[in-house]
């Protein structure tokens, strides 16, 4: 049976630490370039602050979104390197055949590109702690989150020693979700109704980013606040985003929940 | 026929047409890229075995389980030991990249006496000197180990005052060891108990204690939800994290925390609403809540909602007194959900900060932060494994890095349960020598750290309690004999004692303490060994806009 990997992160369970950020740098050999900022390193796991302009604080974690058929970045590539793996509905980004147009990054509406501008470097003896299982991508291509695919070839390489042909769910598990310290980023099969991440799917508080463009993003998010779920939808213009005014000292109580 | 010049255009275009409908040019323009983006300068991950250990963070107190993915004799990947009583499979952010520390560039590799390289033999000479010459004090950062018995011997031997630096939890425990004489490694928060927990600005989602721990507890019993299981409420004069995700966040002036606290004892006492009577503070509520910013009737009903769900405990960041009182007035000390007495814990060392005037000399152990600085005038030699930049030691010795030396891991500060692991070298350490060596060295009989790790195993195995969780999870009772206990910890097994249990706790307030100056809350640096960040750490700091900078990032 095809499976469609997907998340649900429960954003009112996140509070923004970034281990999620850190453990997936190290599990795909992202490495750390002196010259990179917010706008030129390479964060394929990226966790956003966000704020009602009041006291309402919200960290919304953004891996690729891994949309369904409409795939933007699928559309665009003119070197066929970015593909919608059907057996796991996983958007995969292959570096050997980018030749750098960054088209795919003007296409994503979700900003989950990124592009090599430099040689991967590490100081030396550094790269000794490179994980085997995932290549070091090159200068000059562009990358993003897939779902930490390597792990999922070991998942499979482990069921096929076992004479099996299904992966046991326990043994494909992402880097980010490992990490997560509360427990927000729930990952499994969106085609297995009984998996968590599923039911969570479908719970009224579940929403995807950006919904209306029809690009079916596999990762779910849930909130009980409205204002969070309303960021999904938000258009440039009035935006309540803004970093939250400073509210003054000594300025009484705050209801949250 | 002889091909003319046409023939010659006609076949090459033939060609140049022809071969646009085979593989080749796809494949050679394929190839090429393929080539020209694997350049030889661009790493390559080595090859090897693929193997995972079990072990300890040993880069803060806070003493998280992980596993240790190891690739060619070098680990390659960090994640948390599902099950771990304390830690509970969590790691916090930087230790997730804590394998690429030993290869930073401010590793420490030869010894350092004021700038210049020096050696082993002239350090060791110029300490040896030092010993018959004038007082010494011996600074440890991570008291309860192994090699902290090392490092007290030797002081007790050679005159030495044997000093400690305290995390911020441990200071917050400062005030119940005063007035009950139980040291603070004795002490610990039965957080699992609770139900509303009150915060002074201690950073419980940010980087407190074990981070796994509170982060956990608060995402089953709280989280998003408007009714809590476990009420979090969270005094500070800023919207931290903490704050942001808590039940009820009591945005206070800066600094009028003990003031609040104080109020709060006030009201409860005032409106009966604890059985405690003794000592009140001496100024009124509303003299109180003019100080805090808040209004009495805030204070008030913040008052009833502390008593309304109990078990209630009050946490501070550092050392505050009057929140300790608070704790005294609601019955946390030595109540379940509170403050408890737990096994093991050593008798508290002299504080750093206690520390003053003229001195011979002082050796400072790796596992004191670089910022700790003691005050006093000393020839300082420092351990440490990576340079902090600025710094007033004389000698830096280089110290074994993350995982390059036998340590073990004693109970973290603030867990309500006793925990022992060993943390055994994953790599070899070119060049280092941590200080407990370094003392064993000179004066042998100080002892060696496996004879005293050996010897904390005797102690548990024949006390017969508590279990091993880990690779093979069994009770000390199954185990054949002592050495097994050390084999089952230095494969990356967890003793863990029993929890503490209420009672054993006695606080009388003879007075009403006064206002303590508040300490600000570290968060994930707090206690952190190494004066340098993981280079991934750049993700969160400089990568992102999700962290400011903290002020020893040097990413």
């Amino acid at each position: 049976m095809k499976a469609r990997y997907g998340m649900a992160i429960d954003l009112d369970r996140c509070t923004g630490c970034g281990a999620c950020m850190v453990a997936c740098a190290s599990e795909n050999n992202v490495p750390r370039l002196p010259k990179a900022t917010e706008r030129t390193g390479i964060t394929p796991m990226l966790v956003h602050p966000v704020s009602d302009g009041k006291t309402g604080v919200a960290f919304i974690p953004m891996p690729c979104m891994q949309c369904e058929d409409e795939t933007p970045c699928v559309k665009v590539c003119p070197q066929q390197a970015v593909e919608l793996d059907r057996a796991t509905g996983i958007v995969m980004q292959m570096p050997q055949r980018c030749l750098g147009c960054r088209y795919c990054m003007t296409a994503c509406p979700y900003h989950s590109r990124y592009f090599n501008w430099w040689d991967p470097a590490w100081p030396a003896g550094m790269e000794r702690t490179l994980n085997p299982g995932v290549a070091v991508r090159m200068r000059g291509v562009v990358e993003k989150c897939n779902m930490c695919h390597a792990r999922l070839h070991a998942a499979e390489d482990k069921a096929a020693e076992a004479g099996k042909r299904q992966i046991e769910a326990a043994d494909y598990v992402p880097a980010c979700v490992e990490s997560c310290p509360t427990g927000a980023i729930r990952f499994g099969d969106l085609n297995d109704g009984a998996s968590e991440v599923a039911k969570a799917s479908r719970t009224p508080e579940a929403f995807r980013l950006l919904a209306r463009l029809g690009t079916e993003p596999k990762i779910y998010y849930t909130s009980k606040r409205a204002w969070v779920r309303a960021l999904a939808e938000r258009h440039p213009a009035g935006e309540p985003s803004q970093p939250a005014a400073p509210v003054a000292a000594g300025g009484g109580e705050v209801k949250h929940g | 026929m002889i091909p003319t010049r046409r023939d010659l255009f006609a076949w090459g275009g033939g060609l140049a047409g022809g071969m646009l409908f085979t593989p080749v040019p796809w494949k050679v323009l394929d190839d090429v890229s393929i080539w020209s983006q694997n350049w030889p300068w661009i790493p390559q991950p080595a090859r090897g075995p693929v193997e995972e250990k079990l072990s300890s963070c040993t880069l803060c107190p806070n003493a998280c389980g992980m596993r240790v993915r190891m690739a060619a004799g070098s680990p390659v990947g960090l994640s948390g030991m599902a099950g771990h009583p304390v830690s509970r499979g969590a790691l916090c952010p930087l230790g997730f990249g804590a394998h690429q520390l030993n290869w930073h560039p401010s590793r420490l590799r030869n010894p350092l006496h004021r700038g210049r390289k020096t050696s082993w033999e002239e350090a060791t000479a110029a300490f040896r000197k030092a010993l018959g010459e004038g007082p010494i004090a011996i600074i440890d950062g991570r008291t309860g180990r192994a090699a902290s018995t090392v490092l007290e011997r030797f002081a007790a031997a050679h005159g030495a005052t044997y000093a400690a630096a305290r995390t911020a939890e441990e200071k917050a425990l400062g005030p119940y060891q005063r007035w009950t004489g139980v040291p603070t490694s004795s002490l610990g928060y039965d957080l699992e108990n609770a139900r509303t927990i009150v915060s002074f600005g201690a950073p419980l989602l940010d980087g407190w204690a074990t981070p796994g721990r509170f982060t956990r507890l608060w995402s089953e019993r709280a989280a998003g939800s408007s009714n809590p299981a476990l009420r979090l409420i969270q005094v500070e004069p800023v919207q931290s994290r903490t704050a942001a995700f808590a039940w009820r966040w009591v945005n206070v002036r800066m600094g009028s925390e003990s003031a609040l606290a104080s109020a709060l004892a006030r009201v409860l006492m005032e409106e009966r609403l604890v059985t405690a009577r003794g000592p009140m503070p001496s100024e009124s509520v509303n003299e109180l809540a003019g100080k805090t910013g808040l209004a009495a009737e805030t204070i008030q009903s913040l008052a009833r909602a502390l008593v309304e769900r109990g078990p209630v405990v009050a946490i501070s960041a550092g050392d505050n007194p009057s929140v300790a009182a608070l704790n005294v007035v609601l019955g946390a000390v030595g109540a379940r959900g509170g403050i408890l007495r737990r096994g093991g814990g050593t008798k508290s060392p002299v504080p750093v900060e206690a520390l003053s005037g003229r001195m011979r000399a002082v050796l400072i152990d790796s596992t004191v932060p670089w910022e700790v600085r003691p005050n006093v005038d000393a020839e300082v030699f420092r351990f440490a494994a990576w340079h902090g930049g600025t710094t007033t030691a004389d000698w830096l010795l280089p110290a074994p890095g993350f995982l390059e030396a036998l340590t073990d891991v004693p109970t973290p500060p603030a867990s309500a349960i006793e925990t022992y692991a060993v943390a055994t070298p994953l790599m070899a350490a070119e060049g280092s020598k941590d200080a407990a060596r370094f003392l064993a060295e000179i004066d042998p009989a100080a002892g060696s750290l496996e004879d005293a790790i050996k010897a904390r195993c005797e102690a548990i195995y024949h006390a017969g309690k508590g279990g091993l969780i880990g690779p093979e999870p069994q009770p000390v009772k199954g185990l054949a004999s002592a050495d097994k206990l050390y084999e089952a910890l230095g494969n990356g097994a967890v003793w863990t004692g029993e929890a503490g249990t209420p009672g054993g706790l006695r606080c009388d307030l003879k007075e009403w303490p006064g206002p303590s100056a508040m300490e600000s809350p570290a968060g994930w640096t707090d206690g952190w060994t190494a004066p340098v960040l993981p280079p991934l750490a750049a993700k969160l700091y400089r990568e992102s806009d999700l962290r400011q900078a903290p002020a020893r990032s040097d990413v």
